[in-house]
């Protein structure tokens, strides 16, 4: 494969999947997905636990083998890129579950991101636009946060390394839903200033529906519907019913 | 009594600054580096040849260092890199390369026994009783490589990764952290601090091609015991290396001898996590 | 190293040509014509080697066939050499002594080896520690014979004493080629039987191992034990033949030639450890004179290399070689599958599993708290919830008694306390695992005996004809075609067919509460409904009382009885398919991120 770009940049999706196929070892969770998210959309990926929607974003990036099919990065392929170059090349990805080093101060977790001799100012001033009040507490060790503020803390440490593509996983679980909305609104609000293309998946669907422009139902490993979100509350709803 | 304590502070020194480098080793790749004992004694021979040529003999340090982290370097590339999934098997694939540069030297240098020029000698006057300026000396650069260390870690950005990759390597990646490199980067340093500890010991004793080998498994209990931690290693050192002084002198030197690996096989049978928190 | 002690199962079958047979009568006629075609120092030689390669084999037992890394045989080669060494010089030689220092020794390396394998192995050790403490041990032993002083003559060893002294070096050549070979051979026939596979399912997944119901901290003391004899027997008798113990016989630069030679040789295949003590020792005795620096930095080499590129060892590769031009090894006959009557469990009173007040925490972090639930034989009781819930974890406090922080849980009646998940077993617990957990290199036949041990330990000589499985297990394994696999290797096994034969080996143990951790998980629609069907059956007709963690809610929905809700460690709602379904709370839980939820419960 090649790195060039396939197509002239404008008319390229920020990411673009083709009929990939992977999992854990032989037991293979995703089957033939293809999806694509144009340059600057929100895209949020619906669906009840265990369909695989966890693995879609490791997938991406780099972290588990594909047992077929080809990920373009803004017409790139990166379908074998290990993780750490998918992150040089733009692409931030908030996990589920242990996102943070629990141990290092926030300063360090957001240090961390950022690569050698990046701009550091701009970063911290993305932070305090954002979450204000993580400038305070940055000595602290970020397992002492709560819940809530350690989801800011991610959120923050994505944006504040001006991410290309940023891959968010469930970010709002078990969250107060003040704390949902400022998330929501941080999204949005920073979307627009930048313009960074985001994939997130959900299970809550006031929230997903709220920050994205479209959405995408993933069952059993395969993308069974999707669509603009703007009047599909009920559609939705359907597929996450008990 | 006083030559006692100075006895238990400057060999827990040494222990230190020993087992330091394994630590490392260990706490970022999870291996056990049995070719500790070998790049030791690569730091041994770099002194030796340091003074045959006539340098100062302070000049041993660096020269066993450099020597130590490019061999290294070699042995990550080579042999170490297939092996982080088989940590077993590493321990069998250092212990070989140990073999081999025991050989190597053997070959080059011969079997037999020679000495290394100190380069302090003479007593200090502690409290109305001499004690060996060189092992006083030692304490002092323990400490150094202890501390220069820790601000290694704690002070620069290939710490705050390599701290990184200890704690979540996979979340360390999705940062964008090269952990393979940063693997690389700590087993060169782990072995420059080898072939140091090698350098330090040998005004103390004398070089022979397994200088050593009879180190590593004191080094390695201590490691054990002690985690992945710089300050439980201190502990375990002063604790064990305590012990170990205390009951050669007062018991037995043979005894003495297996002190350390005895008390550390039971420390970690009873309380697994050794001298570490948690 | 694992397809290796595989592949030597399927040449004991092999007809026409037995393999072993040849082996064995090849070693015969080699040791009985050695004296004649070789000469005097050769064949002196060659004693010393055939007593190292009895040691060698103990070290492919441990390590290739159970996983044990072990430094420490040379301690018990140096305690066998010793007691015979001491009673000789301090005591004398009479038929009688010479018998009683060979128990002596035999003992008092048991004896060793019972403490050490009580330190080494207990529930939840690392293999690194093991390894650890074998190092350690021949250490230990040295400098006690260093301090021993006269009596033990200190470094210098022992020399000189009295021994065997009218029998020729031929008659040496013979005994320990003899001893060797009986050695060998016993230990062959064991790890090809029923027996030996346990020691390949132990290293293979320890952990499926303990959730059958096998003490392995205890097996592997077993077995530690049982080598530490025969090397101390080797070690008598290669100190009685040579008149001379030294510390190096018990040290730790013996104890790792012993596993370079083992490596070297081929790891788990028995031959190739006993080739490769044989062939490098004897090798190293000839070179060693003329380029002794050389001989040892090419073994060296050769080891790193072997255990970087082929981790097998060399003996594979040529087998692997011969395989490639010979024939094609014939596939043995499956055992044939037998049902087992039912056992009738005595009228037991009162709940299958009562769950009071268990809590877990992580530090500061509640997993669960306070959790109470009570479930007769015969239901079906789903957990759900959302990610992060708490419900393997409670699984885990149920299947085993370390886990838990506060709260008791009873089996039947019997309070599980903190026994570990063999003794829990014991008690009626069956656990699946999410992930399909069974042996990858044994074949579905022997996975499923592996399931029957706690009823009957298998024969340490043969291989079982026929297995005994109760109707449960055997239902699974026809409705799912796996009795028409059972000589394949389990990891050759398509993903749903692992889950069905976990599923199968968990209910071979006749739990009484089976516990389910996403059965359906990567599954297809046809193998979820095939699967929901027969836990379905289960409940109504075993009256199996099945707990079940599951994301799936339709299939939820299908089969169970009863759903107890899980949310932020807690209990939210514990009620029938219906309440569940018509909670607003439980669309909450899902859809909303749960706020509110603590208010509410």
């Amino acid at each position: 494969m090649t790195d060039a770009p396939m197509v002239d940049a404008p008319m390229v999706d920020a990411l673009a999947i083709r009929d990939m196929s992977a999992g854990y070892g032989e037991a293979i969770v995703l089957r033939n997905l293809s999806l694509r998210v144009p340059r600057t959309d929100i895209v949020a990926v619906l669906g009840k636990n265990g369909m695989g929607k966890s693995t879609l974003l490791k997938s991406i990036m780099g972290y588990l083998p594909k047992a077929t099919g080809a990920i373009a990065l803004d017409g790139h392929d990166v379908t074998q890129v290990p993780p750490h170059r998918m992150a040089r090349r733009g692409v931030s990805y908030i996990a589920q579950e242990k996102a943070l080093f629990q141990d290092l101060t926030v300063e360090e977790n957001i240090r961390l991101a950022l690569a050698r001799g990046s701009d550091r100012a701009a970063a911290m001033a993305t932070v305090e636009r954002c979450f204000p009040f993580l400038l305070k507490r940055l000595r602290q060790q970020a397992g002492t946060l709560s819940g809530g503020e350690q989801k800011m803390l991610l959120v923050a440490r994505a944006l504040a390394v001006r991410a290309r593509l940023l891959l968010i996983d469930e970010i709002t679980e078990g969250l107060q839903p003040s704390v949902v909305t400022t998330l929501a609104q941080v999204i949005r609000d920073e979307r627009a200033r930048f313009g960074t293309t985001i994939l997130l998946i959900e299970q809550n669907i006031g929230f997903a529906l709220e920050v994205a422009d479209r959405y995408a139902v993933l069952d059993r490993g395969e993308i069974v519907d999707g669509g603009p979100t703007a009047g599909a509350t009920a559609r939705v709803a359907g597929y996450l019913s008990v | 009594m006083i030559s006692q304590l100075l006895d238990i502070v400057t060999s827990a020194a040494i222990l230190y600054a020993i087992a330091v480098g394994l630590l490392l080793v260990f706490g970022v790749l999870k291996i056990i580096n049995f070719a500790h004992g070998g790049l030791m004694t690569l730091g041994g021979y770099a002194a030796l040849v340091t003074t045959q040529f006539g340098l100062n003999p302070w000049l041993a340090i660096p020269a066993a260092a450099l020597v130590g982290a490019v061999v290294g370097m070699v042995i990550e590339r080579v042999v170490v890199r297939p092996l982080y999934v088989r940590p077993l098997d590493a321990i069998l694939a250092t212990w070989g390369l140990g073999i081999i540069i025991g050989q190597l030297i053997t070959i080059g240098f011969g079997r037999g026994v020679q000495f290394v020029q100190s380069p302090l000698s003479g007593t200090l006057e502690i409290l109305g009783e001499g004690y060996s300026q060189y092992r006083l000396v030692l304490v002092l650069i323990a400490a150094a490589l202890g501390l220069a260390l820790s601000l290694l870690l704690h002070g620069t950005r290939l710490g705050l990764d390599t701290r990184a990759v200890i704690m979540n390597e996979d979340l360390a990646r999705g940062l964008g952290i090269n952990s393979t490199l940063v693997r690389f980067i700590t087993f060169a340093i782990g072995s420059g601090l080898a072939a140091v500890a090698g350098a330090l010991i040998t005004p103390l004793s004398s070089v022979d091609p397994n200088m050593g080998v009879p180190w590593l498994v004191n080094a390695f209990m201590l490691v054990l015991v002690s985690g992945a931690s710089l300050v439980s290693l201190l502990v375990a050192c002063l604790v064990l290396g305590g012990a170990q002084v205390l009951i050669s002198s007062l018991v037995s030197p043979v005894l003495g001898g297996i002190t350390i690996a005895v008390l550390a096989a039971i420390i970690l049978r009873v309380r697994p996590a050794g001298f570490a928190r948690g | 190293m694992a397809e290796a002690a595989g592949a030597q199962g399927a040449a004991i079958t092999r007809r026409g040509v037995p393999i072993p047979l040849l082996v064995l009568l090849a070693a015969i006629i080699a040791v009985a014509a050695g004296p004649y075609v070789l000469d005097t120092y050769s064949v002196n030689v060659l004693v010393r080697s055939l007593f190292y390669a009895a040691v060698a084999l103990t070290v492919d037992l441990l390590w290739g066939y159970l996983g044990i890394l072990t430094f420490g045989q040379s301690a018990f080669f140096g305690i066998g050499a010793y007691a015979v060494g001491l009673i000789s010089t301090h005591v004398g030689f009479t038929p009688g002594l010479a018998a009683l220092s060979l128990l002596a020794g035999i003992a008092a390396s048991m004896l060793v080896a019972g403490i050490v394998g009580w330190l080494a192995f207990f529930y939840g050790a690392s293999a690194l520690y093991a390894s650890v403490i074998s190092l350690v041990l021949p250490i230990v032993v040295v400098q006690l014979l260093f301090a021993g002083g006269n009596f033990t003559g200190s470094s210098s060893g022992l020399s000189g004493f009295d021994s065997f002294d009218d029998v020729s070096v031929e008659t040496w050549f013979w005994i320990a080629g003899a001893f060797l070979i009986v050695v060998a051979g016993c230990a062959w026939r064991f790890v090809a039987s029923d027996a030996g596979r346990v020691l390949i399912a132990v290293r293979e997944n320890e952990q499926r191992c303990q959730y059958l119901g096998l003490d392995t901290p205890r097996l592997k003391i077993i077995a530690f034990v049982a080598t530490a004899a025969i090397c101390a027997a080797a070690g008598y008798g290669f100190a009685c033949y040579t008149t001379v113990v030294s510390p190096e016989q018990a040290g730790f630069v013996f104890g790792t030639e012993l596993v370079i030679w083992v490596a070297l040789g081929g790891r788990g295949t028995i031959l190739g450890p006993v080739l490769g003590a044989v062939l490098i020792d004897y090798e190293s005795a000839q070179l060693s004179g003329d380029y002794p620096f050389v001989w040892q930095l090419i073994i060296g080499s050769v080891f790193v290399a072997v255990i970087v590129l082929f981790p097998r060892g060399l003996l594979p590769l040529i087998g692997d070689a011969l395989r490639y031009i010979g024939p094609k090894v014939r596939p043995a006959v499956p055992p044939e599958l037998v049902e087992l009557p039912m056992h009738v469990v005595a009228g037991t009173t009162g709940p299958a599993l009562a769950i009071h007040g268990v809590a877990k925490h992580f530090g500061s972090l509640k997993v669960l708290d306070g959790i109470d639930v009570s479930a007769a034989a015969g239901e079906l009781v789903s957990l759900v919830g959302p990610n992060g819930a708490g419900k393997t974890t409670l699984i885990r406090c149920i299947a085993d008694g370390s886990e838990r922080s506060a709260g008791r849980v009873a089996i039947n009646g019997h309070e599980i306390g903190g026994m570990s998940p063999d003794r829990c077993v014991r008690l009626g617990v069956g656990r699946k695992f999410q992930m399909a957990n069974v042996f990858d290199t044994l074949t579905v036949a022997e996975c499923l005996q592996m399931a029957r041990i706690r009823h009957g330990f298998p024969s340490v000589l043969r291989r079982a004809s026929r297995i005994g499985l109760p109707r449960p297990a055997l239902h699974v394994i026809r409705t799912t075609g796996l009795d028409h696999a059972l000589m394949t290797p389990a990891r050759l096994l398509s993903h749903g067919m692992k889950q069905a034969l976990e599923l199968a080996m968990v209910l071979a143990l006749e739990p009484s509460v089976l516990l389910l951790d996403e059965p359906t998980a990567g599954l297809t629609k046809a193998e979820r409904t095939l699967i929901g069907g027969i836990l379905v059956d289960l409940a109504a007709t075993e009256r199996l009382c099945i707990v079940l963690v599951e994301h799936d809610l339709d299939f939820v929905r299908e089969i169970s009885s009863r759903v107890i809700v899980l949310h932020q460690g807690r209990i939210v709602l514990d009620g029938s398919v219906d309440d569940v379904v018509n909670s607003d709370l439980v669309k909450q839980v899902y859809a909303g991120g749960g706020h509110g939820v603590g208010a509410a419960a």
